[in-house]
């Protein structure tokens, strides 16, 4: 039981801090309530997502089609990556505009086109965990552990949004211009954490080559390997043993975002 | 619909579809490079069995590219991991599944079924 709560705890409260960060970026960003319907629209997406993408995972055995998930799954990582952070700087230029409702015709197209991206943001952000919580359950049914597996599950998501609820309180309290540039740059350093995986990964499967590797070692400092270091991996990017090529992506991301930022900042 | 002043601003949907067909290509080139499996490669063998590893050590030629075939005999689901190796893989039971490793350099590397991390602490030993 201990087991299942912790499992679904810890794979679904990325979702949940994902959701709760796009919440509070809404919060300071649309007052139309339209965002915050895509945001619960692209939750319930992914969990259809993720049903699938278990499902497949369930059924594979072989190499073949096990690589086609694994790009499959790298490429939903990149495309969260990629849309977090166009979307986090395209509001900023935007949303200006759209507050002041300067032209009604405008708002109405920009809003939809960028509530799309938080719909998909979000839907991404469950089927990425969720598959693999997908499987924690099934196995846990196919052991006969059902009275686990309702406690374990319902313990385990209710304990997810309770934490990312009491962790993304304090951005709530915050006035709307410093909410919107803190949780502005949450999102793009959550969207570096999802470049970093992504990369990751690709180093794993031999698609990319690691160039250098370690580049250093700082696990004295802070362990990726420890529950705790992990889920800061998770949402940072921190890599206690980077390779180069890791480096260089997040460099490479992070000039990118600047030069966004920068030239966003007086449009 | 005043179409006129809206113009220069209509650039949006196309810079979201950039972005989303940037991604996808990247996505379709991964899928294309899948490697082609060369069958003189050493295969290992790892039972996952009740959230423990069997063997708990696995001994690997280093610098030379292999196999890992891991089973998952249950009753649960397990979740092969390693952070060093960058290598992480979900098998629902009865499954089994293939992973390639590229060529390591000797040394101690750390593994773990992430299901189970308090019973199932693993190392491969590439020599």
């Amino acid at each position: 039981m201990g087991n299942a709560f912790f499992v679904v705890w810890r794979e679904s409260l990325e979702a949940f801090l994902i959701a709760g960060i796009l919440f509070a970026w809404l919060q300071a960003n649309d007052s139309s309530g339209r965002g915050k319907r895509a945001l619960v629209a692209g939750l319930a997406a992914g969990v259809g997502l993720a049903l699938a993408l278990g499902w497949a995972l369930v059924g594979v055995q072989d190499e073949l089609t096990g690589d086609a998930l694994e790009a499959f799954q790298v490429g939903m990582l990149l495309v969260a990556a990629a849309l977090i952070a166009q979307m986090v700087l395209w509001m900023r230029k935007h949303g200006r505009q759209i507050k002041a409702r300067l032209h009604a015709d405008l708002s109405q197209a920009a809003q939809r086109t960028g509530f799309l991206g938080v719909a998909v943001v979000a839907a991404l952000a469950v089927a990425r965990e969720g598959a693999e919580t997908v499987i924690f359950l099934y196995g846990l049914s196919q052991e006969g552990r059902i009275a686990d597996l309702f406690i374990g599950t319902i313990s385990g998501f209710f304990g997810a949004a309770l934490t990312a609820w009491v962790a993304t309180r304090g951005l709530r309290r915050l006035s709307i211009s410093l909410l919107l540039r803190v949780s502005s740059i949450l999102l793009l350093v959550l969207a570096s954490a999802l470049l970093v995986t992504a990369t990751d990964r690709m180093i794993g499967t031999g698609w990319i080559p690691a160039l250098v590797d370690p580049l250093w070692d700082t696990s004295l400092l802070i362990d990726d390997g420890s529950e705790a270091g992990k889920l800061f991996a998770n949402f940072s990017g921190y890599r206690a043993r980077p390779a180069l090529s890791v480096l260089l992506a997040w460099l490479a991301y992070w000039a990118v975002v600047l030069v966004g930022w920068r030239r966003t900042s007086h449009g | 619909m005043h179409q006129g002043p809206l113009m220069p601003h209509r650039r949006r949907p196309d810079s979201l579809w950039l972005t989303v067909g940037i991604a996808a290509l990247a996505l379709l080139l991964s899928l294309n490079s899948v490697p082609a499996h060369a069958d003189d490669m050493p295969t290992i063998q790892l039972l996952m069995k009740d959230g423990r590893l069997f063997p708990e050590t696995l001994e690997v030629p280093a610098n030379t590219r292999f196999r890992l075939q891991i089973r998952n005999e249950g009753p649960g689901a397990a979740e092969f991991e390693s952070l060093e190796l960058r290598k992480e893989t979900v098998l629902a039971p009865g499954v089994t599944r293939a992973l390639v490793f590229h060529p390591m350099k000797p040394g101690t590397y750390k593994f773990f079924d992430d299901f189970h991390p308090e019973t199932a602490q693993g190392r491969i030993v590439a020599k």
